[in-house]
């Protein structure tokens, strides 16, 4: 099994929005960051992979197998954005529960967990700060040795103190080789720092799907007037936009632009970067009236 | 299904509790101005209630989105829901007759027949109430779904009248009071076990969000 989670031509249609063959891959021992602007597709995405919703085409592979069954489901842990769980209950009274859900469950593992998060046992959810319900539920995801740990949105609104401990929360799970991460966020900051690969939806649709390196170290951003941007050749263009004093253009290889363009200024891009290119850029380039 | 059980259980804990003293107090208090086996007619229905409270908690922090991507089937956590239904109603049935069995020795109008009477009516009347409104606590939203569940109880009444007088036109129901209603009984229990067969049906297609 060379991939924790395969999605092909995964489809499925609302009313107002269509999730149009979403396709990649979570390759084991990786973090898979899923980005993409509120309502392009992650939360569907997630859903359908985790049989929340009924998805009209397409085929999902989770852990090696085609359906999934109970047995699949106690190998993967699932976070969403908030805890989920009755604001009534404790972390205790969640052990509880759980050692009668998940046949794996590991209780001394949960409960070193919320001793190392400072997360009290015996004091119920409704009196936790967001922050802690969220480590709270990534404490139970992890509590009962999931090989696949899913994220939708759990570290949205929170601060960067809780966002970096839930990251090295999830750094530490991924040291185990067999262990992998699908997180949707769009943080991308945070994403940065943690994932192997990206996949960018929008739309619906994956845009891009590479490996984390690649972007960070090969895509720039040329930054450049008007006649600069009328000399670009079409074909280097991923994306481009244009600024109040200058014109942001998107190219997939630093290096060889700045061998082929050496007048231009090529800087080093960001995620938060590509994806508003991609968002509110144009794809296809036209030239530019001088001056304006 | 213990883990969801236990949890619909922490969840209820003090609505469960309030409801069967009250039931054990009120059956023993009324005891001087009511017959108490009367109690058996409304005591199961009644303590149904917590299964509401439970399904408003569900709702409003999205355990089943959360549950459902755990060991657990969507057929299972229906069951559940049914189970604890059945489950309120039996305690609320027990708490019911405690009193009546306390009062027994002396109080002769509290024989088995009318305690078996009163209890068959009372079961039903959850039964078919359970049997209307769980289905639609999961195709409604809460709010419409606690409309519905307070409607269901008059509507088990009327079924109860319907399938009496339904009863009468084979079997006088004055002679045989006993048998016409364990018809109903058994019919309530059919009823509630088809709902529950439906209610799977429907949450099986359902979207999760």
């Amino acid at each position: 099994m060379n991939n924790a989670l395969s999605i092909s031509g995964l489809t499925k249609t609302y009313a107002d929005f269509t999730l149009d063959g979403v396709s990649f891959d979570v390759p084991v021992g990786s973090i898979v960051g899923l980005i993409g602007e509120n309502g392009a597709g992650k939360s569907t995405t997630i859903n359908a992979v985790l049989g929340l919703i009924q998805k009209e085409a397409g085929h999902v592979s989770l852990l090696g197998k085609d359906t999934l069954d109970n047995e699949t489901k106690e190998q993967i842990g699932v976070v969403f954005d908030g805890s989920n769980y009755p604001e009534i209950l404790s972390p205790r009274k969640i052990d509880r529960i759980m050692k009668n859900v998940y046949d794996s469950w590991d209780e001394s593992s949960y409960f070193r967990l919320l001793e190392q998060f400072s997360l009290p046992p015996d004091k119920p959810i409704k009196q936790f700060s967001k922050g802690m319900k969220m480590k709270l539920a990534i404490t139970a995801a992890l509590s009962h040795h999931s090989k696949l740990l899913i994220l939708d949105e759990a570290t949205s609104g929170l601060d960067p103190v809780i966002r970096d401990d839930i990251l090295d929360m999830l750094l530490d799970f991924v040291q185990e080789e067999d262990h992998s991460i699908l997180v949707s966020s769009h943080i991308t900051g945070d994403l940065e720092k943690i994932a192997d690969y990206i996949v960018f939806i929008h739309e619906g649709k994956v845009v891009f799907s590479k490996p984390k390196d690649e972007l960070m170290e090969q895509y720039g951003l040329i930054k450049c007037g008007a006649a600069q941007f009328d000399a670009l050749d079409p074909s280097d263009i991923i994306a481009y936009r244009k600024m109040d004093y200058e014109w942001q253009v998107l190219v997939s290889d630093r290096d060889a632009m700045q061998r082929k363009y050496p007048k231009a200024l090529i800087v080093p891009t960001t995620i938060d970067e590509i994806m508003l290119l991609y968002v509110k850029g144009t794809t296809q380039k036209q030239t530019t009236q001088k001056g304006k | 299904m213990k883990g969801v059980l236990l949890k619909d259980l922490y969840i209820a804990k003090s609505n469960i509790l309030v409801t069967v003293v009250s039931l054990i107090v009120l059956g023993l208090g009324l005891s001087f101005l009511l017959e108490t086996g009367a109690l058996l007619v409304l005591a199961p229905a009644v303590s149904t209630t917590a299964v509401f409270i439970s399904i408003t908690s569900d709702a409003g922090s999205k355990w089943n989105k959360n549950v459902l991507t755990m060991p657990i089937t969507r057929k299972r956590l229906i069951g559940e829901k049914f189970v604890f239904y059945i489950l309120l109603a039996g305690l609320g049935f027990i708490a019911a007759l405690i009193p009546c069995c306390i009062l027994m020795p002396t109080d002769t109008a509290i024989t088995i027949d009318s305690l078996y009477l009163y209890a068959s009516i009372g079961i039903s009347a959850a039964l078919f109430a359970g049997g209307i409104s769980l289905p639609c606590a999961y195709v409604f939203d809460p709010e419409k779904s606690q409309v519905v569940f307070m409607l269901s109880f008059m509507a088990s009444t009327g079924i109860i009248v319907g399938l009496v007088l339904l009863t009468n036109l084979f079997l006088s129901v004055k002679d045989h009071m006993l048998p016409a209603f364990s018809i109903v009984l058994v019919i309530s229990a059919i009823w509630f076990f088809l709902s529950y067969r439906i209610t799977v049906e429907i949450y099986q297609k359902q979207d999760i969000n």
